[in-house]
């Protein structure tokens, strides 16, 4: 019975590790029960890829993210709500509690209804800016779809967005067979800080701004921003590696717009949106089903012949010769991985004490269970007590702070190279023999020496 | 209906735009002005248009001001477009600033810049910005994006120059490798053979000088007959101290060396009373 019970809780552990890396169970809030019809297409894919969803309204007084302390879900999606503020539940503090505590979140805005004002002082806690008076939106005179948007251009056609800079890997741009487009209707932009945790996924075109349907209809006065400034979908990476990711148009994700037809300003033919796809990567990286590094093992040793080459050893000698390996893994939707660095990027060891005196790039060893990543070099010739540490952070990956303490230590008395191999040495040594000479010679001639001759005559 | 909140504010322009189908923004009596801040102005006034973007670039200074006035016009017709955009380009990295016109309902736009409006990024580039012009509108009226001149920046060269720092970005670092302190060095050998040939030859030196006032071991036999076995002791004693010490030197370490040196010391002394006291009955004799 017990190991029948066992078997069972390692199915049901089993079942939860191959749904994200931290955890399935996501809390949906809404308005209203009935619009979760809306974006059936988006939450069933999420349930066929194992999350355990809950729905909830603001209003709820069920709703609370934490129970005793410890957080009652993993993840966060926030729909867009109607009303100004979103209760007591959620306010920004509990919000930025929740990403504290590791867990993510995922938010949608629109154009059509403000963000509430919870939103708002969250974003601007995380240094993300969204349009005055929480309302915006975003249009393109030059790519918009003709189909459903020949006059109001808000609904704007973008192509898969690419990396992000040179050097990161590509996780947002979904496989399009005949020029597929991403269709991003009615939403609201904003804008990033300069911060390093945050980095955008989609960028508006050159020709797209932002403006406030209500008092800019005629003319715009007061730019929030215009083309590549604009951010339509956001992220921000915590230093817990906690997930926040905004996305300018919840509509995007909705049953309408998964496959539907668009037709871009001077195209003949429609084509089928990438929506379906692109959503699955934002939130699958927002959930944490892509892009989180894990460390499999550390290993560092003596690198010398004839010596103890013992793993991970405490204490090493200035000069010497160490080899440092790491072992990582990448999760991939439902397992782990080899990881491997993307082009023109590089994983550095560092060998730091207060600041690094080394820093170095590890080659990989990839093969099909495992990639390890070494470097050999010698060590500085400064005692003291160092770090092999591996600081990898990178935008959409999940950050790597590996520190290893060791001490190093002088050349013992005896290491030393012995006199009679340096040259300058030399002098010396003949003076001691001399000196050695000299004394036994004195003390033979002044224990046996007869009076001489010279001195018999006195 | 979906639309219906944002079509609602653009209803007036969509009643006109619907009209003509395959119209398209343009734009007429176009001027930049380049206007010192001292009122002097530098009086330069040049026209442009879509079909004769300007060839030369227009220069600004740290205290200059650009002024571009035009007319919006849609086929032909003066008419407000809601986008009406002068976007500076900083051609190397590709960023982009846009400033928008202020745009009257006759469709007279016009737009001052002033060097010091410009974003930092602009303002420290050394090639000419691109100058392009961006009108546009809801409907199907097609808009217009197009290039028309340069702007090259003058900055005052008395003033600090505009630095441009770069945002922390987390990426690869520039590697870093040690470098090692010198080795310790010797002085050539040949130096050092010399040196060793001037200390070795003060012994043999010693030996004729000691020789010349007579030193000799004369009297060996006679200390060994008269107390052999002391005088064995006492100066192969003082010898093994001596291959005590170069066995430090070699190989043994302290805890090794004090016990033999005790045992070498305690003979010495032991044997050295008798030894020194056969000395002592010679010089009595009057034979040293």
């Amino acid at each position: 019975m017990r190991s029948l019970l066992s078997v069972l809780v390692f199915l049901f552990i089993a079942v939860v590790q191959a749904v994200s890396s931290s955890g399935d169970r996501l809390l949906v809030i809404l308005e209203d029960d009935a619009e979760k019809a809306g974006y059936s297409k988006f939450l069933g894919d999420l349930e066929s890829r194992g999350f355990e969803i809950t729905y909830e309204t603001p209003k709820s007084e069920s709703l609370s993210l934490f129970h005793l302390g410890e957080r009652s879900y993993d993840h966060v999606l926030l729909l867009p709500t109607k009303s100004k503020g979103l209760g007591p539940n959620l306010t920004p503090n509990i919000l930025l509690d929740f990403i504290n505590a590791n867990g993510n979140i995922l938010l949608t805005l629109s154009s059509s209804t403000p963000a509430p004002t919870s939103i708002v002082s969250l974003l601007l806690e995380l240094d993300i800016h969204l349009p005055p008076d929480r309302q915006g939106l975003v249009v393109d005179h030059f790519n918009y779809d003709t189909s459903s948007a020949s006059e109001t251009h808000d609904v704007l056609l973008l192509p898969s967005p690419g990396p992000l800079r040179p050097g990161l890997k590509d996780f947002f741009s979904p496989v399009s067979e005949d020029g597929n487009l991403l269709a991003f209707p009615h939403g609201m932009g904003q804008t990033l800080g300069q911060g390093a945790l945050l980095s955008p996924i989609l960028r508006a075109p050159a020709t797209a701004y932002s403006y406030n349907p209500k008092e800019q209809s005629e003319v715009v006065d007061d730019l929030f921003a215009a083309g590549q400034q604009l951010s339509l979908v956001s992220t921000m990476q915590a230093r817990n590696s906690a997930r926040f990711t905004v996305v300018g148009s919840a509509e995007m994700l909705s049953d309408q717009w998964f496959d539907a037809k668009v037709k871009k300003l001077g195209e003949k033919s429609a084509v089928k949106t990438l929506n379906r796809a692109f959503a699955k990567q934002v939130s699958g990286w927002t959930f944490k089903e892509i892009g989180v590094l894990r460390v499999n093992w550390v290993e560092h040793h003596l690198n010398e012949e004839g010596m103890s080459n013992a793993s991970n050893p405490k204490i090493y000698r200035i000069k010497n010769d160490v080899k440092y390996s790491i072992s990582l893994s990448e999760y991939s939707w439902d397992k782990y991985i080899p990881f491997e660095v993307p082009e023109s990027d590089a994983l550095q060891l560092e060998f730091s004490m207060l600041s690094p005196f080394h820093r170095l790039q590890l080659t990989p060893q990839i093969s099909s269970s495992d990639s390890t990543y070494s470097v050999a070099f010698t060590l500085p010739d400064q005692h003291g007590i160092f770090n092999f540490k591996v600081n990898y952070k990178r935008p959409f990956f999940s950050n790597i702070e590996e520190k290893h303490t060791v001490s190093v230590r002088h050349f013992a008395h005896d290491e030393w190279p012995r006199s009679f191999v340096i040259s300058g040495a030399w002098p010396w040594m003949a003076g001691i023999g001399a000196t050695v000479t000299g004394w036994l010679a004195f003390c033979a001639i002044w224990l046996y020496s007869a009076p001489s001759a010279a001195k018999k005559n006195q | 209906m979906r639309f219906l909140y944002s079509l609602t504010p653009s209803l007036l322009l969509l009643a006109a735009g619907a009209a003509q189908a395959a119209s398209s923004w343009g734009f007429a009596d176009a001027t930049v002005s380049v206007n010192s801040k001292k009122g002097a102005g530098t009086g330069s006034k040049e026209k442009f248009s879509v079909k004769a973007p300007l060839s030369q670039p227009v220069v600004l200074g740290t205290t200059d001001s650009l002024k571009i006035l035009l007319t919006a016009q849609e086929d032909g017709k003066d008419k407000r477009p809601h986008q009406a955009f002068v976007v500076l380009q900083e051609p190397t990295t590709g960023l982009e600033a846009p400033f928008p016109l202020t745009v009257k309902e006759s469709g007279k736009a016009t737009v001052e810049i002033k060097q010091s409006e410009l974003p930092v990024q602009l303002a420290a580039s050394t090639a000419p910005l691109k100058a392009s012009i961006v009108l546009a509108s809801f409907g199907s009226s097609e808009g217009l994006n197009t290039p028309i001149f340069d702007v090259e920046i003058k900055t005052d060269p008395t003033a600090s120059p505009v630095v441009y720092e770069k945002p922390l970005r987390y990426g690869k670092q520039e590697e870093i490798h040690h470098i090692f302190r010198d080795d310790p060095k010797s002085p050539p050998k040949v130096i050092s053979l010399a040196f060793v040939l001037a200390v070795v030859a003060t012994v043999p030196a010693l030996f004729v000088g000691w020789l010349a006032l007579g030193a000799n071991v004369s009297h060996l036999s006679k200390a060994l007959s008269d107390a052999p076995l002391a005088h064995g002791v006492f100066f192969g004693s003082i010898i093994a101290m001596e291959g005590v010490f170069f066995m430090y030197y070699v190989s043994w370490n302290l805890f090794q060396t004090l016990p033999v040196a005790g045992i070498v010391g305690t003979a010495t002394f032991l044997s050295g009373a008798k030894a020194l006291g056969e000395v002592q009955s010679r010089r009595l004799a009057g034979e040293r």
